[in-house]
């Protein structure tokens, strides 16, 4: 019982400390230092590795102790792929009140992200104080949330729907609008009534957000292509996109896709945002075409994948990604992404598992 | 040695080729063709390839000394892995066997010189002639240089004229061997055009379909997309021999796993994960291990690994593309982590429930600091396809019908089986995987190394490619 108390005690502890360096990041004219950063990643890993239990079997498989790790670039990232086969949780199951699964085909099994009401409070500060900073400066009077995702009561599991219906509650001027509906294999977009919505909304004249999947703003894009026709957004007005397209619709690169976006939407050159978040993250980077950035309290490392060590500048690597709100589940993470450091920023270049060897084309996952 | 410019692909990336410069070049093939290759006998042109072949065999022969000088830095391969298989199928380009593989496909040494009968056609009263295709052209993959090589070898033996489109960073091989041809023979050099750009690049379908235009017949290697699209851009009445990719596998039995047995059978495995890095269509991603006691898979993906990395030593692999190499850093993550969750399971009795979702076993071996091989012992026996690069999977089956059962999504794609079993089993197994849909079995440690008479993918390959004119009497 005492353990217990000690446990709980601890981990709601670095829950407030984490909230703490969170809101002390935004805003605050004295903002943690790196160091704090650092101490606190620590704590993190050594709270994580005691109680989230295939972390510690991975930890101990790897020969490292929590007494071993003394900066954070020696911390173990776990794969995105455990949070498919493993329970990666602190969490008491009766505590359990919301898990967010990964996009994907029917067919694989979805990794699983658990929260308590405590975790959850955590990952909606973590997003809003990085959207904030992401999509800066709002324009004043705020932004209409336009979604091109299914409503947050029809994609219950998926962390983005939960983002943007939080994002939408706290931020939108007037109801966030929800056009996209659950399909067979995934989320469907109704093209038609969500762009006569879309329409109507940009009569009202006041800046929207649209939000949505790359593979949703190619379907809307490849529409308004097709009929030679453009929308034009009212002043002001921005879109977000995330994620990758999945096999869903054509793959375009991010900077073709965000000109036809610009093009066809009458957007400014900096009116197209992209959002690089995951189900088993609680912090997502922001940026545009010239890259991608992470919150403080989340860092990003890349590693060759030769020989596990960190690249330099410019050189492709493995993303890992060590983010302090993940407080639950496990704070280190490899994401099984490959991107590349250009000054501050990070640029993706692909997926792993995909990557095909040279001439062969049957890689199943 | 520099290479003079004979064919367009000499000139590199700057040339920027247009379908007109296509079709004119078609039109001199076609022209040379006509002046010289279709006046050749058989006898003439299987001379040439058994000759060039045996100097590419020769340590000091000047374009497999280019060949092996710049192919590491083009094709990735190390020396010794390049070297062994150009060796390989160099080997194989005999008079005997090249003749061999006429009377296979055609039934008569002479069928592509003169009306020829076979005895049923005699009592037919019948003689027939093999005609190739006037234009032929190849479509090659960039994976590994023999098959567009082979492609080469029976195009001149149909005497046909051809045009061989190679991937940019798949020609120097395709190209050395054109030269050295040429070099034994330069008029055969003149009805023989190779050509490189990627499918991806801007213009690359219109200069395909100025080939496809000229063509009698197209060869394509590549996958399900790309051959598809091929298919449809193709003009009616044209001849596609479409390659899509495969993939193969081996069996090890009970009977095979005797001590003295494994040694060889580890040696040969490994010879079939380091041919070509593994890159091939024939080339092995899992080896299921007939186990009679547990434990036998394990031993053997133990010494399988030994092996690979003693390779390592004596063939390198060479350099992969940080994608390629992440992902096999990805997938061995995966499987460790799958490995210390069964032995934390296993050793401290908890309850797979408590917190795991799967605890079926998985025991990594791996080069360390590096991606070079990998071992991976999965206890998942259903069939998985690898990253390759020399990354194999070693799966316990307690029978042959389990590996059937376990391989059949991929039923429709296996190529080659390697068998390791005793003879008196041999001729069950290999009746069940030919009904199967396999298209080759061989033994272990050959799989990347079938013969000149190999049927590509269950079709003769020669046959395929020529059209019969029967003279009736």
């Amino acid at each position: 019982m005492r353990l217990q108390n000690r446990l709980h005690d601890s981990f709601s502890n670095l829950l407030s400390d984490v909230r703490l360096f969170i809101e002390r990041s935004s805003g605050s004219a004295v903002p943690p230092s790196g160091k704090e950063w650092e101490a606190l990643a620590l704590r993190l890993f050594g709270f994580q590795c005691r109680n989230v239990p295939v972390y510690g079997v991975w930890c101990r498989s790897l020969g490292i102790s929590e007494a071993s790790v003394t900066d954070w670039k020696s911390i173990p990232a776990l794969p995105t792929h455990a949070f498919k086969d493993f329970d990666v949780s602190s969490l008491d199951p009766a505590d359990r009140v919301a898990v967010f699964h990964s996009s994907g085909t029917t067919a694989t099994r979805p990794s699983r992200h658990h929260h308590s009401v405590a975790t959850l409070a955590l990952y909606e500060a973590s997003l809003e104080a990085g959207f904030l900073r992401g999509l800066a400066p709002l324009p004043t009077g705020g932004f209409r949330f336009v979604s091109l995702t299914p409503e947050p009561g029809s994609a219950p599991h998926s962390s983005l729907v939960h983002m943007i219906a939080h994002l939408g509650r706290r931020l939108s001027s007037g109801e966030a609008v929800f056009l996209g509906r659950p399909g067979a294999d995934g989320w469907d977009l109704p093209l038609e009534p969500a762009l006569e919505t879309l329409v109507r909304l940009a009569r009202e004249g006041r800046p929207i957000l649209l939000l949505g999947t790359a593979f949703q703003m190619v379907h809307l894009m490849d529409r308004l292509a097709g009929s030679g026709s453009f929308l034009r957004l009212p002043p002001g007005s921005r879109v977000m996109e995330t994620g990758g397209y999945k096999g869903r619709s054509r793959s375009v690169p991010r900077d073709e896709l965000h000109a036809l976006i610009r093009g066809r939407l009458c957007l400014a050159g900096d009116g197209v945002v992209t959002e690089y978040g995951m189900s088993e993250l609680s912090s997502q980077a922001y940026g545009g075409e010239s890259g991608l950035e992470l919150p403080p309290w989340a860092r990003l490392l890349l590693v060759d994948p030769e020989s596990g060590k960190e690249v330099g500048e410019g050189t492709p690597g493995l993303v890992r990604v060590v983010d302090l709100s993940n407080v639950g589940s496990v704070m280190a993470v490899e994401t099984g992404d490959l991107a590349e450091r250009r000054g501050g920023l990070f640029r993706l270049l692909g997926r792993a598992e995909t990557a095909e060897p040279r001439g062969c084309s049957l890689m199943t996952p | 040695m520099n290479l003079p410019n004979l064919f367009l692909a000499d000139l590199g990336p700057a040339l920027e080729l247009s379908p007109t410069t296509l079709r004119d070049a078609c039109f001199a093939l076609r022209r040379n063709r006509e002046d010289w290759l279709l006046r050749q006998r058989t006898r003439t042109l299987v001379e040439i390839l058994a000759y060039t072949a045996e100097q590419w065999l020769e340590p000091g022969f000047g374009f497999r000394e280019v060949a092996l000088r710049e192919g590491p830095g083009e094709t990735g391969f190390g020396v010794a892995t390049l070297s062994r298989g150009l060796d390989a199928f160099f080997r194989q380009l005999t008079v005997e066997n090249l003749e061999a593989l006429i009377v296979q496909d055609l039934g008569d040494v002479r069928r592509l010189d003169d009306f020829t009968s076979t005895a049923v056609e005699m009592r037919g009263g019948r003689r027939s002639l093999a005609v190739g295709p006037e234009l032929l052209v190849h479509l090659t993959a960039g994976n590994l240089p023999n098959p567009a090589l082979f492609s080469m070898v029976l195009g001149l033996l149909t005497r046909s004229a051809q045009v061989v489109k190679c991937p940019r960073r798949g020609a120097l091989i395709p190209r050395l061997f054109a030269h050295s041809l040429a070099a034994t023979e330069s008029k055969l050099g003149s009805s023989l055009e190779l050509v490189a750009w990627s499918h991806a690049e801007p213009g690359a379908a219109s200069l395909e379909e100025a080939l496809f235009e000229e063509a009698g017949c197209i060869t394509a290697t590549g996958g399900d997309e790309m051959l598809e699209s091929v298919r449809r851009r193709i003009p009616q009445g044209k001849r596609l021999v479409a390659y899509g990719h495969r993939l193969s596998f081996g069996f090890i039995s009970r009977e095979s796993q005797s001590t003295y047995a494994m040694k060889r059978l580890v040696r040969a495995a490994a010879d079939d994960v380091t041919a070509w890095n593994q890159l091939g269509c024939l080339s092995p991603h899992v080896y299921y291990v007939e186990e009679e006691a547990e434990g036998m898979a394990a031993r053997f993906a133990g010494e399988l690994a030994e092996e690979l990395a003693r390779r390592e030593s004596t063939e390198p692999r060479g350099d992969l593309s940080t994608g390629e190499a992440a992902a096999i850093a990805s997938r061995r993550t995966a499987y460790a982590l799958r490995a210390a969750a069964a032995s934390a399971v296993s050793e401290r009795n908890l309850s797979g429930s408590l917190f795991f979702e799967t605890s079926t076993s998985a025991q990594v071996w791996a080069s360390e600091g590096s991606t070079a091989w990998t071992v991976v012992l999965d206890g998942d026996p259903r069939f998985k396809a690898s990253c390759l690069n020399r990354f194999v999977y070693v799966k316990p089956v307690r029978g042959f019908d389990e590996v059937l059962r376990f391989a059949e999504p991929v039923r429709h794609q296996v190529s080659t089986v390697a068998v390791a079993a005793p003879d008196d089993r041999m001729d069950a197994l290999s009746v069940r995987l030919a009904r199967w849909g396999a298209s080759r079995i061989c033994p272990v440690g050959r799989m990347q190394d079938p013969p000149a008479l190999w049927r590509h993918d269950g079709r003769p390959a020669l046959g395929d490619l020529v059209a019969w004119t029967d003279l009736e009497t």
